[in-house]
């Protein structure tokens, strides 16, 4: 049985064949990982790292943003729901910005994102799904290539939410994401003008075909008697910790990282 | 309860109303009343009706003369068929709107229901799926056009709970009303072949059968207590998916197109601009506050089953 028929039975089984109320629609979320596997498995040629962390139960699983645009996270969805033993639909939240945009917001919610809201998050890990987060939101992804793989401070809420709805919390780290746009510069101010979130300039228009290595690591769990309203400086611990570990997780891939040289060689 | 006003009894879902409450109440006396031309109104004895012009003198008379416990306030004037007469509007449905408050309060009536609708929200790309009736109301944040409608709401809200300790008001929220005999914007879209449908955009809906409606109404007149409800099946369907359930062909092109073209269609097709946002972005209700007051099997028809009974007919 191929890796996308094992998807389409799980997802049936979970979704039926009847759209979400998020706008995800089963069939064409598996048409479009199919367009998406060559490039995933040829192209970024993805290693994941760690799958066995990953059990049937619903995450709040938080990621280092990288890359300019946001391909690292199709790519943890794609690695979601082709690589794990139950293979599964994350859901990522997804900036407001793109999930108004013509035909774009339509494809991604059609393929399982969801706008990046307190309420749909809450909602979606409350029916036992698993969401993706990018704590560090547009800074993470948006970076000059002097700050390329430095994890840019975590914002909170996804940790009150994760507390709500008692998830765990999966910490992954992308790695090879920032060689996509090698040479980057931000043009800010225009972004402002435009009301979009980041404006990129770079020497090359479409991403390298730098190797991803994907490291999902332990599940953190947070404590029980930590409420979703506490205060912030005792949220402050355990965003460290997360944001430690996701570090830890990038250095380590760092340090094994293939580049796009050792690729062409091969 | 035993003598009910019904404003916009002309509406098929005020005629549909009155029927159930018949049916349920045989002993109830119903009075219509509304400023368009009333036709079709079932021949019952229990039921009387009048056009009339909603001014205070008029209210007063039919107050006076009836003595009525129960409020239905049904006649919110729509936009399809007022639009480019916004002093109408506003006449009906706020002065209009405010009198009979007014006069419900000065007559010691025991029970107010009033219909809004769930364009008080507004379409916008960050609504989130599931809105609750203490979202923000944002209907009227790009289209004038909806400030009426919002407006009113928020003054029954504001009556209502400055009057709670005297009268029971009921505020209701619904999604799209649907059905046969419904004459709103959306069936009328749902059911005009070859209107535009956005190729860009599918954003999720909820659908209410019109017979629902009118028993959630009923059922609110009954026993719902003071409150804002939204009034939503559990089931969502994307718009594409309900274009396809009523079987109509649709001209499917991008959404800047589809306001042209609605232009274009103006005296076949009576679309407002608003709604073109609400074929853009979800605007789907939490329905957890009703199902509490009312039970879990409020709903007979699925939003799926409501558009296949639009389809047969």
């Amino acid at each position: 049985m191929t890796k996308f028929e094992t998807l389409e039975i799980e997802l049936e089984k979970r979704y039926g064949k009847n759209r979400d109320p998020w706008g995800l629609e089963p069939k064409r979320a598996i048409a479009d990982l199919k367009v998406l596997y060559p490039f995933y498995e040829y192209y970024f040629d993805v290693q994941v790292h760690g799958k066995e962390h990953v059990k049937d139960k619903p995450y709040m699983v938080v990621s280092n943003h990288t890359g300019q645009v946001p391909i690292d996270g199709m790519l943890i969805c794609t690695a979601f729901a082709t690589e794990l033993e139950k293979p599964r639909i994350l859901r990522p939240l997804v900036e407001r910005f793109l999930a108004g945009l013509p035909f774009l917001g339509r494809w991604s919610s059609e393929g399982g994102a969801v706008l990046g809201d307190r309420n749909n998050c809450l909602n979606l890990l409350k029916r036992g799904e698993s969401v993706l987060v990018f704590p560090e939101g547009v800074p993470g992804i948006a970076k000059n290539t002097k700050d390329f793989y430095k994890l840019q401070r975590f914002t909170k809420g996804f940790l009150r939410m994760a507390i709500a709805s008692n998830a765990e919390i999966l910490p992954i780290a992308v790695v090879g994401a920032e060689e996509f746009f090698p040479y980057v510069f931000h043009l800010k101010k225009v972004a402002k003008l435009l009301k979009i979130p980041a404006l990129p300039l770079s020497l090359n228009l479409f991403p390298l075909p730098s190797p991803i290595d994907i490291y999902i690591g332990e599940p953190y769990s947070l404590p029980k008697e930590l409420s979703h309203e506490a205060l912030d400086e005792e949220l402050e611990v355990h965003i460290t910790n997360i944001e430690k570990k996701i570090q830890e997780l990038t250095e380590h891939g760092l340090k094994h990282r293939r580049t796009i040289m050792q690729r062409l060689k091969k | 309860m035993k003598s009910v006003l019904i404003i916009g009894i002309h509406g098929a879902l005020a005629k549909i109303t009155a029927e159930l409450l018949i049916k349920k109440h045989p002993q109830i006396r119903i009075h219509g009343v509304d400023s368009r031309t009333i036709s079709d109104v079932p021949l019952r004895s229990q039921l009387t009706f009048q056009q009339m012009k909603y001014t205070r003198t008029n209210f007063e008379k039919i107050f006076r003369e009836y003595n009525f416990d129960t409020i239905l306030h049904l006649g919110r004037l729509g936009h399809s068929r007022a639009t480019g007469n916004i002093n109408k509007r506003i006449d009906i449905n706020l002065v209009g709107t405010n009198t009979i408050l007014e006069l419900a309060h000065k007559f010691h009536s025991k029970k107010v229901v009033i219909l809004s609708t769930h364009h008080v929200y507004g379409a916008h790309g960050d609504n989130s799926m599931f809105l609750k009736e203490d979202s923000p109301l944002r209907g009227s944040f790009k289209y004038a056009e909806l400030r009426d409608v919002v407006e009113m709401d928020q003054m029954c809200t504001n009556w209502m709970w400055k009057n709670q300790n005297q009268i029971e008001t009921v505020v209701l929220r619904p999604c799209n009303i649907i059905g046969p005999q419904i004459k709103n914007s959306i069936t009328q879209y749902l059911k005009t072949s070859y209107a535009p449908l956005p190729i860009d955009y599918n954003p999720m809906f909820q659908f209410v059968h019109e017979f629902d409606m009118a028993s959630i109404i009923v059922a609110s007149a009954e026993s719902l207590k003071t409150g804002i409800y939204n009034v939503a099946g559990d089931d969502v369907v994307s718009l594409h998916e309900a274009s396809a359930i009523v079987g109509m062909r649709k001209v499917k092109v991008p959404i800047i197109l589809v306001e042209q073209l609605a232009k274009i269609m103006t005296p076949v097709w009576k679309f407002p601009s608003y709604l073109i946002d609400y074929l853009k972005f979800p605007v789907t209700l939490d329905n957890s506050e009703l199902k509490k007051n009312l039970g879990d099997n409020i709903f007979r028809f699925s939003s799926k089953e409501a558009l296949e009974l639009l389809k047969l007919n």
